[in-house]
């Protein structure tokens, strides 16, 4: 288990694997696994927005 | 057991039919209008077409029941909750005439005298997510009003965080033509109301006193008419206090509401419903809150959306009714909205 580094949320590992992409339960950032043993993850890369709203 | 409503025929007073008729433990009994005293329900909420054979009753007509509804304008409520009150059944006021506990505080906001001031130290404000137990001993309930209910639950985990008295909150609020009630005079009408983006109360709203009372910061109120029916959108700019990061946000808001079957933290970092918005809420007993730090400004944006007649009126009653009688919380509260609408 780690925490999500954008809203703290507990982020359980499970059967994740090297390089997936989820969603954090709490915040929905997409989260990409950096290792898994320890389990670590960061925000995935993602397109840049400009809503301009 | 029975329940009633007094003052059916209005907008709120239609929700809570419609919300109590799909509970699955209480009966409702009567419900009162005056204007409308002897014709169904669904003369004037259609929608209620073949849910009820129920006709309006003259309040005279009125017989005791478990808990009593009180969705009457605001002014009508102070004179029958004694009577109500001395029949032994709970007392669910929806309108504002017991929310604040300062008396002197009813002639500065209401333009009136309270007459039964004794009963404003017992009314239990009616937002279960600050005053469950107490709620849960409560005969008489003060229905919170639905601008003030979208900023308290927005702003207090902040407040109670950072020290509600260095905090200082200015909220801007838009809401629906609902909010306004069945008979809003002319600027209900349809010309009027089309289109309308119109500071309705630039200052001086007396939901400001609420949010006070409840969260202890200095609040100064705007609020707007816009063009929706349903819906109250409060933008609480809290200023003066150094605005903590996301991630600490995240922490308070879910502590503050993690458990909390009505407020869900709306903060998605993609799509288009990224904040709290009213228009997925109505019908529901959701409130919606959301944030965002801006520390270059000193500031932190708070938002709180709900359903005026849903979390703002109608449904927060009858979540206080279900915390008050022991009922699961969200009975006759599971309709999750629409999308689209």
């Amino acid at each position: 288990m780690t925490e999500c580094p954008e809203c703290a949320a507990s982020v359980e590992s499970h059967d994740k694997v090297l390089g997936e992409v989820f969603p954090c339960t709490d915040c929905g950032t997409e989260l990409e696994v950096q290792a898994v043993e320890p389990f670590a993850v960061q925000p995935a890369p993602k397109e840049a927005e400009d809503w301009g709203e | 057991m029975n329940v009633a409503v007094v003052g059916g025929s209005g907008y709120v007073g239609g929700e809570l039919v419609r919300l109590l008729l799909g509970h699955p433990e209480v009966t409702l009994t009567q419900v009162t209008s005056e204007t409308m005293a002897g014709k169904p329900l669904s003369r004037v909420h259609p929608n209620l077409r073949r849910a009820t054979n129920l006709a309006f009753v003259p309040r005279a007509e009125l017989k005791p029941a478990d808990a009593t509804f009180l969705a009457t304008p605001h002014g009508e409520a102070m004179a029958p909750t004694p009577g109500l009150l001395a029949t032994g059944g709970t007392v669910f006021d929806l309108s504002a005439d017991h929310r604040l506990r300062d008396p002197h505080a009813y002639p500065r906001y209401y333009r009136t005298e309270h007459p039964h001031p004794e009963l404003l130290a017992e009314a239990v404000y009616g937002l279960p997510e600050l005053h469950r137990d107490a709620l849960r001993r409560a005969r008489l309930v003060a229905v919170p009003g639905c601008i003030a209910t979208a900023t308290i639950l927005a702003l207090r985990p902040l407040a109670a965080a950072v020290g509600a008295s260095g905090l200082r909150a200015v909220v801007d609020a838009k809401s629906g033509s609902s909010a306004g009630g069945h008979d809003s005079g002319p600027a209900g009408q349809h010309a009027e109301r089309s289109g309308v983006m119109r500071a309705y109360a630039p200052a001086g709203h007396r939901h400001a006193a609420e949010i006070e009372q409840e969260t202890g910061v200095a609040t100064a109120l705007s609020c707007h008419a816009v063009e929706a029916v349903r819906g109250v959108l409060a933008t609480v700019h809290a200023l003066d206090v150094e605005p903590p990061e996301e991630r600490e946000l995240w922490k308070l808001y879910r502590a503050a509401y993690g458990a909390e079957p009505f407020v869900r933290i709306v903060h998605d970092p993609d799509g288009i419903h990224r904040e709290p918005e009213p228009k997925i809420l109505a019908g529901t007993n959701f409130c919606d809150v959301g944030f965002a730090p801006d520390a270059e400004h000193r500031r932190t944006v708070l938002l709180g959306a709900l359903d005026n007649l849903g979390k703002g009126a109608a449904g927060a009653a009858v979540q206080c009714l279900n915390v008050r009688h022991g009922f699961p919380e969200t009975a006759g509260l599971g309709f999750l909205g629409l999308h689209p609408t």
